[in-house]
């Protein structure tokens, strides 16, 4: 211990004179500050709307903005003005969401947890349209020609999403985004950021995702990707719980028919339905 | 005389935002419109000038004769942030309307290293800035006048991105945030000339 003391400098030569007079004097400073800190606070005192104080309390408080507003601030005020959705926040418990609408008087559906899944499988597999060389951002990507990549609906693997999580639970890798299912809070940031909208929330117990966002059909669909959904529709014809319909040639999964049965995974010729292991 | 010259080398010479680089963060993010950017440039002045008249006295009469000047840092971002607090409920209470303008930028001007660079510049190397020796006086004009400095770059941006955001025609790529740091660049180099004075 006393040879990681001396190795580090800790410990020996401490002015203990200078160090209590510090504090003191910083301690006295703080004190000062309260005091005229309070004092304005209560002659500035003003009448704040109770509801959204309440509601405010209520919300997730980490200002991540995945309702769209800049802050939990802001989005308690607007809901308090009777606008906006309290299931826009997705940070705060269940039970929280059930106690704003009950504060505002509303009726709510809430669909229990959720997380985010990035629809998306292609990366390096799907096929580009010419060598991007530039500012990573997908923002900036997308903004020359709609991206490098040859599918309209693609990552651009930028990691936009992975630099804006407020929680790191987002991972760029191979050229595609991935969601750590532990780490998520399903706040909504990313879904907002990602300039190709592939980004999307689903209930925590879902046991299948699509992986893929593109709407072409067929052999238009294969040439752009390897994982591509060809929208053959064998998903939706072959799903026992009829949970599955195709819509815009991809599949769009009901996850209240849901069981978790995975016929589809295997079905699947592309294997664009994923499942998700735990 | 030497006012006039103080007045000069904080406004235009060394102007904090586009000549010193500080203070970027609330120059690039309140600039959208000109009305919330005069009131962060008014703002970042108050604070500046309050929290200069706050530390100089506390580091020359207090910290000095003590002899713990290494702690300067700590203790000017806490009287700064003491500051902002108070003119946070202030403007609340007054200014509702600029209150919700500002919004998130308001509380960073407790990190606005625009206003520790003022407390920390006052109490250092005084020929750079014009004047003969620091006092009071000088050190609240000099906070006084790069507040104005600060004011007068922030209107500027804002002017210009009013103006370029609405009629410009660009490539989407530079839509937005690229082209306000393209403007900055030219209102830095534009200032650049001054400092040949």
């Amino acid at each position: 211990m006393t040879t990681i003391l001396n190795l580090l400098a800790v410990g020996r030569d401490i002015q203990w004179q200078v160090f209590g007079l510090v504090l003191g004097i910083f301690l006295a400073l703080a004190l000062i500050f309260t005091v005229f800190i309070l004092i304005i606070t209560k002659v500035c005192h003003i009448q704040e709307d109770e509801k959204a104080v309440k509601i405010l309390n209520l919300l997730g408080g980490s200002n991540c903005g995945g309702c769209g507003q800049s802050g939990c601030a802001a989005f308690a005020k607007k809901l308090a003005e009777g606008k906006g959705d309290p299931t826009a926040c997705h940070s705060c418990p269940a039970e929280n969401r059930a106690e704003i609408a009950k504060i505002l008087g509303k009726q709510i559906e809430d669909e229990g947890p959720t997380v985010a899944v990035v629809h998306c499988a292609g990366g390096d597999k799907a096929a580009n349209k010419f060598e991007y060389n530039g500012y990573a951002d997908c923002t900036s990507r997308s903004g020359l020609l709609g991206g490098q990549k040859l599918c309209p609906s693609g990552c651009l693997g930028g990691g936009t999403c992975e630099a804006h999580c407020p929680s790191f639970a987002i991972h760029t890798k191979n050229g595609v985004s991935s969601v750590d299912r532990d780490l998520c809070t399903s706040c909504g940031v990313c879904m907002n950021k990602c300039p190709k909208h592939l980004i999307g929330r689903i209930p925590r117990s879902a046991k299948v995702y699509v992986a893929c966002s593109n709407n072409c059909r067929g052999k238009e669909a294969k040439d752009l990707c390897e994982v591509s959904c060809i929208g053959c529709g064998l998903c939706a014809k072959n799903c026992p719980e009829g949970a599955i319909t195709m819509v815009n040639n991809l599949p769009v999964i009901d996850y209240k028919k849901c069981v978790g049965c995975k016929v589809c995974v295997q079905k699947c010729p592309r294997h664009s339905i994923k499942e998700i292991e735990d | 005389m030497e006012i006039f010259t103080l007045f000069i080398l904080a406004v235009f010479v060394n102007n904090f935002v586009v000549v010193q680089f500080l203070g970027i963060c609330p120059f690039l993010g309140v600039s959208k419109d000109t009305s919330s950017a005069f009131g962060m440039g008014v703002a970042v002045t108050v604070v500046m000038v309050l929290a200069t008249l706050v530390t100089y006295p506390l580091y020359t009469f207090v910290m000095v004769p003590l002899g713990f000047e290494f702690m300067e840092i700590i203790f000017f971002i806490f009287v700064i942030a003491a500051l902002v607090q108070m003119l946070e409920q202030i403007l609340k209470k007054f200014i509702p309307a600029l209150y919700n303008s500002l919004g998130i930028y308001l509380p960073l001007i407790t990190t606005n290293c625009a206003v520790l660079g003022v407390a920390e510049l006052v109490i250092g190397d005084v020929s750079a800035l014009g004047i003969a020796s620091m006092n009071l006086g000088y050190a609240l004009l000099y906070a006084l006048f790069s507040g104005i400095g600060f004011l007068i770059a922030i209107l500027l941006m804002s002017g210009l991105r009013e103006k370029v955001d609405r009629y410009a025609d660009m490539p989407k790529a530079l839509k937005g945030f690229p082209i306000s740091m393209v403007i900055a660049s030219f209102m830095a180099m534009a200032f650049y000339v001054f400092t040949l004075i």
